[in-house]
């Protein structure tokens, strides 16, 4: 046997015969601190809605339909942008410029076909291109220039907010908006809102890449180690790059999700997308899978936040009672993060 | 408050610990007598650094516990860090706590203060002073101004023990207590560390010693305590004793026999064939690994040891030079082309080069294999992690689930498990780094025996070791290495421990001193 690579693993009929004290091998930690820590994201988002579906001064407002589906509409595309920054966050590099490409994916859409006449179809194409060529280029940057991301993708971000500016002088983009593409942001199936279901799907298909694929076990390598993800014989340079290329591929889907839900492109510059997505991935840390990001964390992340601010707002609470809440919730997961990182310290047996 | 000549320096008794309901340590009772070096001895996993936390006051030892420091007894719950510092233990931790970018003096200040003029100023001349005379009563010859980085290694150390010793008057009872000390220290610096202790000794201080080094322990320890899965298993004196017997203790079994070095066929096919090879410091290095052989490569830091091996996984450049794997020419650009081919890098720095730790044990020991469960359309995760675990057991990896995340886990354990990283890939050629560094002397000996059931197979492998005593037990051949060439190959009855170490070293360089 001259090859062995590291796709043909050869399993343990000639390992070492056992040897020694046998080892206790039990499931996953059931204690109830265990529990609460991987679970307590999700009892307070279950909590919090349990809290304002019953108070009095809330809770019928918080209960109806309209509501629910109101809360779910608004974060599809929000969701959408943390799904992005999953990828790179995955890989252990920051990614501050997934809102921006979202913006400029949403532009990229509306002025294709309002003044350029392009039929719909090939305007989601080169608005999601166009985030895919941004994520690649950042991508370049940081893998194969080693420039810091955190640099690299703020840099894109203000080049691309100036790009946006400079393209629509200031000025909305709404002439011509295909009804199909605005129907997949107001109109629902089964009462469920139709840009809910598309949040959905690109939430299970990014799940599927980062838990069922080689991929995603490689992202997770990188951003663990990556010196010794190199000496196991992955190539870093290129995990790096992916990252940033399917995060440029998922911000470029979540701004024609963007032109779907507003029926238009605004010139703003998608700075205002990103925190609530940075938070929401820093809260996926601090649930389910303990100390990685995770899909279905941020999902409660994002949840999490909308249905206490929507609580909040629905109690009375003044409007700029949102962003406290988002940056406080940042904090807070930011802080949670390092002390359960910290309290991993080996109590080593 | 000196409550007359007390017989013990400490006393523990009927110290137990439990973390989530798992006992750790299990009414532990241990006395050191004033004045004597003090050995701690246990393999992983066996309590040993509980125990020596719970003595400096950072873990509470559960209720029932008493800690007596001449005469003054302690209740487990009232035992803190101030009041270990107040009874004069003085702990330096295997890492020392220095910051390598900070002078000497600048590194006593982080823990004494900065001395002030007029209350508000640094006074840097009253620092420099103060750190000299605390050098120069350990007995540490190296300026207060140096960068701690510039320090060689031994040095280091001794800083760290001065700084811990510092405010300590002649008389008082203090007991410095020393967790594995030598660990990062090449064989031959250690010496400087161990008459460091015996001038610590000769002044009246207790010292406690935790060494994977036994030899070391025989050497400079009076008593020693062995600890066993959280029982104190063993207590007595140095006298008589042999490292065997040390082993015996801590295992709980009789000692293996060393194996006898049974040389492979001469004509055996080589492996690895290697002419000319000038990278780094190398220069032009020629070397024939055959089946069914351990290689040993010595040299001192700078020899180019290290580099040898990097180059062999396609992770430093060949500027020159031949390579031959199985037989065939092979171009090695990346470590992928090296596993391509069979070869397996267990690397020096494991915290920085091999351990993924905030990620589970399984998906560290799976880190390697991951593309083979790709079954075209999903990850077989099952099938993944079952082998994984499997693995675990087989190569005697101790922890409590295979999801524990891979810094839960103790050195020894660590390296079981990089080593079953690689091992499962069944490769031609197996690279070893100090393959035991910081590792505990049972994990030591499995690992050993790893490494020779690997290579009984038909395979081989070539193992870099700073510990010559490892190079004798364990090779077949040991290649020198001074100034980046081959000065001499070592085999049958002239491979010994003391044979390496006066070759490494015929040139001793002085170690650049500023």
């Amino acid at each position: 046997m001259t090859d062995v690579s590291p796709d043909s693993a050869v399993l343990p009929d000639q390992a070492p015969a056992p040897r020694r004290t046998p080892v206790a091998v039990v499931g996953r930690d059931r204690s109830v601190a265990g529990v609460i820590e991987r679970y307590g994201l999700l009892l307070l988002l279950v909590g919090m809605v349990v809290f304002f579906a019953l108070l009095p001064s809330s809770g019928e407002a918080f209960r109806s339909a309209a509501n629910i589906n109101s809360v779910l509409a608004s974060q599809a595309v929000g969701l959408t942008v943390a799904l992005a920054l999953l990828f790179p966050m995955a890989a252990g590099s920051f990614d501050f410029s997934v809102g921006a490409v979202t913006a400029t994916s949403s532009v990229m859409a509306a002025a294709a076909v309002s003044h350029f006449g392009l039929p719909l179809f090939v305007a989601i194409l080169l608005a999601v291109a166009s985030g895919v060529v941004a994520g690649a280029v950042l991508g370049l940057l940081v893998a194969r220039y080693g420039i810091n991301p955190f640099i690299a993708t703020l840099g894109m971000a203000t080049l691309l907010g100036g790009a946006i500016f400079a393209y629509t002088n200031g000025l909305q983009i709404s002439k011509d908006i295909p009804e199909t593409l605005t129907d997949l942001g107001s109109l629902s199936v089964f009462g469920i809102p139709r840009i809910v279901l598309a949040a959905a799907l690109i939430a299970v298909a990014v799940w599927f890449v980062m838990r069922h694929t080689p991929l995603g076990r490689h992202l997770f390598a990188v951003g663990s180690n990556a010196s010794a993800a190199h000496l196991v014989g992955l190539n870093v340079t290129r995990i790096k790059f992916l990252s940033f290329a399917l995060s440029g591929l998922v911000s470029g889907v979540a701004g024609v999700l963007l032109l779907a839900r507003q029926g238009a492109a605004t010139s703003d510059n998608g700075m205002n997308m990103l925190f609530p997505a940075l938070t929401a991935v820093f809260l996926s840390t601090i649930v389910i899978e303990v100390g990685r990001p995770s899909v279905l964390g941020t999902v409660i992340g994002v949840l999490f936040v909308a249905v206490s601010v929507s609580g909040l707002t629905l109690v009375g609470a003044p409007s700029w009672v949102s962003q406290v809440f988002n940056g406080a919730a940042l904090l807070i997961a930011v802080g949670l993060a390092g002390i359960s990182r910290r309290g991993a310290d080996p109590a080593r047996l | 408050m000196r409550s007359g000549p007390s017989t013990t320096a400490i006393r523990l008794t009927g110290i137990n610990k439990t973390f989530d309901g798992i006992p750790v340590l299990r009414n532990v009772d241990c006395s050191i007598a004033p004045g004597s070096v003090h050995a701690l001895l246990g393999g992983n996993g066996s309590g040993k650094s509980t125990l020596l936390k719970i003595l400096a006051g950072v873990h509470p030892a559960d209720q029932g516990g008493t800690i007596t420091i001449y005469g003054r007894a302690y209740a487990a719950g009232s035992y803190g860090p101030a009041i270990a510092r107040q009874s004069g233990l003085r702990f330096v931790h295997q890492d020392l706590g220095l910051v390598p970018d900070l002078t000497v003096s600048e590194n006593f200040a982080l823990e004494s203060g900065y001395p002030r003029r007029a209350g508000m100023a640094i006074s840097w001349r009253g620092l420099r002073r103060s750190t000299r005379q605390s050098l120069e009563s350990a007995h540490v010859d190296v300026d207060p101004q140096t960068l701690v980085r510039d320090l060689r290694p031994s040095d280091r150390t001794l800083v760290a023990i001065a700084r811990a010793l510092r405010d300590s008057d002649e008389g008082s009872h203090v007991t410095l207590v020393l967790d594995e000390p030598t660990a990062s220290l090449p064989q031959h610096e250690a010496g400087v560390l161990l008459e460091a202790i015996r001038r610590c000794q000769s002044r009246g201080q207790t010292i406690v010693y935790v060494s994977h080094r036994l030899s070391e322990v025989l050497e400079i320890a009076d008593r020693i305590s062995v600890l066993r899965d959280g029982v104190l298993v063993a207590e007595r004196s140095t006298a008589g004793l042999d490292e065997a017997q040390i082993v015996a203790l801590m295992t709980g079994q009789e000692a293996r026999e060393p194996l006898a070095r049974g040389m492979p066929e001469a004509d055996a096919r080589p492996v690895l064939t290697v002419s000319g090879l000038v990278a780094g410091p190398l220069r032009g290095v020629d070397l024939t690994v055959r089946r069914h052989e351990i290689v040993g490569v010595a040299g001192l830091l700078g020899s180019g040891r290290s580099t040898l091996l990097r180059t062999l996984f396609g992770n430093a450049r060949m500027e020159r030079g031949g390579l031959e794997v199985d037989g065939a020419p092979a171009r090695l650009r990346s470590p992928r082309d090296a596993i391509r081919r069979g070869i397996a890098l267990v690397p020096e720095d494991r915290g920085k080069d091999a351990a993924f730790a905030d990620l589970p044990l399984w998906e560290n020991v799976s880190a390697t294999a991951i593309r083979s469960y790709w079954s075209g359309w999903r990850m077989a995760r099952a099938t993944e992690r079952r082998d994984a675990t499997r693995l675990i057991r087989t190569f005697g990896i101790r922890t409590a689930t295979p999801n524990a995340p891979f810094t839960h886990l103790s050195g020894g354990n660590q390296q079981k498990a990089v080593l079953a990283r690689w091992l499962r890939l069944d490769p031609r050629l197996l690279l070893l780094d100090e393959p035991t560094q910081g590792v505990d002397a049972m994990a030591r000996a499995d690992i050993h025996e790893l490494i020779r059931e690997h290579v009984a197979r038909g395979n081989a492998a070539l193992v870099v070791s700073s510990d010559f005593e490892e190079l004798e037990s364990l090779c077949h051949r040991v290649i020198v290495l001074r100034g980046g060439s081959r000065v001499a190959e070592l085999t049958g009855p002239r491979l010994t421990e003391a044979a390496i170490a006066e070759l490494t070293q015929i040139t001793p360089k002085e170690p650049t001193h500023d």
